[in-house]
């Protein structure tokens, strides 16, 4: 078997392992949801009842819906490793460390494709926005989305585990770090909903591949230094 | 009970016989300004069973978790097998099966489920894993808890199937610490008759216990630290190493202060 073949069973078998214990503490993955729900239900009524106005806001809250949401999954992925010194015996097996990285990236991505999936519905009825038309230049924005949040995320959330206050620091290091990704997703989102009459669609959606790119080779690198003690 | 040893690389030739399983030289950990290992010289003989003792702080669980890779050595050197752990530390895990006071399982995985997770990251191919995985659990008497939550297990079953994790692997070097606590009657008869297991198979075994007595019939030699030093050496398999002390080295023997 190669090393590179060796290094995708590893990933796989974290991602897996996380996924089986995600889906079997069901209330957090189900409070997940209901939390992006409820942001796009607080945001809705803070824009009043315009629809012309909630419909221009669409894009921009779904993506603040799914990040905030986000920030909570891939949170909680590494905290499944604090229970019983989880995480130390994980860094002890002779294991690739990138392989736990993309382990734990690809649990985070499915994550947050299942948020995107449940969310561009959710907002479509909310806020009235037509999504029948746009669907395809949609689900490519939230798959590019997906992975460059989750490639990040997973990386401040390994940097923040064993930090006292990690729920306040990783929102912190992680927020500024997406901006790039929040401005090119919730444009590409706005350039596909609106039939995208000035081309722009492909350049934003560019950049996010861009994202996503350096970040998986960058975070990749390093996550190894933050299992060690 | 049935018991299978899985022989490791050292046992089948991997490593110069001569080389200790165990070397270190002025090995020393700080944590803040404090000394958990203030300057430790040893040598463990390959396939020797040795006793870690001393008191609660003396410095045995961080000895434990430098050689098993989970913490850097603040000055000195660690070698396994002759292999530097904070050089090669990728090299050396590959050789360690570490028992730990945490045992590292996932509360919402099943017993079976779990050293099923292990079993893949450490390895073993795919066609025995699942007769090893069962064999496993046999070994270890949780075979009828195999398809439950380990959220649901008592913290000796726990300790069972973190022991369970350890068969897995197929060591050149068994570190443990404290495998008797937290165990009943007959969890500490299986940790027993693991120590012997591991010393019939030529496994080299570093054992930190406060259970002298529980210990004796399976241990080699043992090594008492005080403050983080070595206080006192007996027995055989285990001795000062006279390597010298590098270029940093630490103010030795008075206190766990520096």
């Amino acid at each position: 078997m190669t090393a590179l073949a060796a290094e995708a069973r590893i990933a796989w078998a974290i991602a897996r392992k996380d996924a089986v214990s995600e889906l079997r503490g069901r209330s957090a993955a189900s409070m997940t949801l209901f939390f992006a729900a409820l942001v796009l239900l607080l945001f809705g009524f803070a824009l009043g009842p315009d629809t012309r106005k909630l419909a221009e806001a669409a894009p921009g809250l779904l993506w603040l819906a799914i990040v905030f949401a986000g920030l909570l999954a891939v949170g909680r992925l590494h905290l499944l490793e604090t229970d019983d010194g989880a995480l130390e015996q994980l860094a002890l097996y002779p294991i690739d460390r990138r392989a736990i990285y993309v382990g734990k990236a690809l649990a985070g991505f499915v994550t947050m494709l299942v948020l995107g999936a449940v969310m561009l519905p959710v907002v479509g009825i909310m806020y009235g926005v037509e999504l029948a038309r746009a669907w395809p230049a949609l689900s490519v924005t939230v798959v590019l989305g997906a992975l460059g949040f989750s490639a990040v995320g997973t990386f401040y959330a390994g940097l923040t585990v064993r930090v006292r206050a990690r729920e306040v620091m990783l929102p912190l290091l992680l927020l500024p770090v997406t901006a790039p990704l929040l401005l090119a997703a919730v444009k590409a989102s706005a350039a596909a909903l609106s039939g995208d009459p000035f081309g722009e669609l492909g350049s934003w959606l560019q950049l996010l591949a861009g994202f996503d790119l350096v970040m998986l080779l960058v975070a990749g690198a390093s996550y190894g230094f933050l299992l060690e003690e | 009970m049935p018991l299978t040893i899985y022989v490791s690389p050292r046992a089948a030739g991997a490593v110069e016989p001569q080389t200790p399983a165990v070397a270190t030289v002025e090995l020393a950990r700080l944590f803040g300004r404090s000394a958990a290992l203030a300057g430790v010289s040893l040598r463990v003989q390959a396939g020797r069973t040795v006793a870690l003792l001393g008191a609660n702080g003396a410095g045995k669980t961080t000895l434990l978790r430098i050689l098993a890779t989970a913490i850097r050595p603040s000055f000195g050197t660690a070698r396994v097998d002759g292999i530097d752990v904070a050089e090669r530390p990728d090299q050396v895990r590959g050789r360690v099966a570490y028992l730990s006071h945490a045992t590292g399982l996932y509360d919402d995985l099943t017993g079976a489920e779990n050293l099923r997770f292990a079993a893949t990251l450490l390895a073993v191919p795919a066609p025995e894993r699942e007769e090893r995985i069962a064999e496993t659990l046999a070994t270890i008497g949780l075979t009828g808890m195999a398809a439950e939550r380990v959220r649901n297990f008592s913290a000796g079953m726990r300790k069972r199937l973190a022991l369970g994790r350890v068969l897995l692997a197929s060591p050149t070097l068994v570190l443990l610490d404290e495998p008797h606590a937290a165990l009943d009657e007959a969890g500490m008869q299986l940790v027993d008759a693991l120590l012997a297991a591991w010393r019939e198979a030529g496994i080299t075994t570093l054992v930190a216990s406060h259970a002298l007595d529980r210990l004796q019939p399976f241990i080699d030699g043992s090594v008492r630290l005080e403050s983080g030093v070595v206080a006192e050496i007996a027995g055989s398999g285990v001795e000062p190493n006279p390597e010298p002390r590098g270029a940093i080295g630490l103010p030795v023997g008075t206190g766990a202060s520096v």
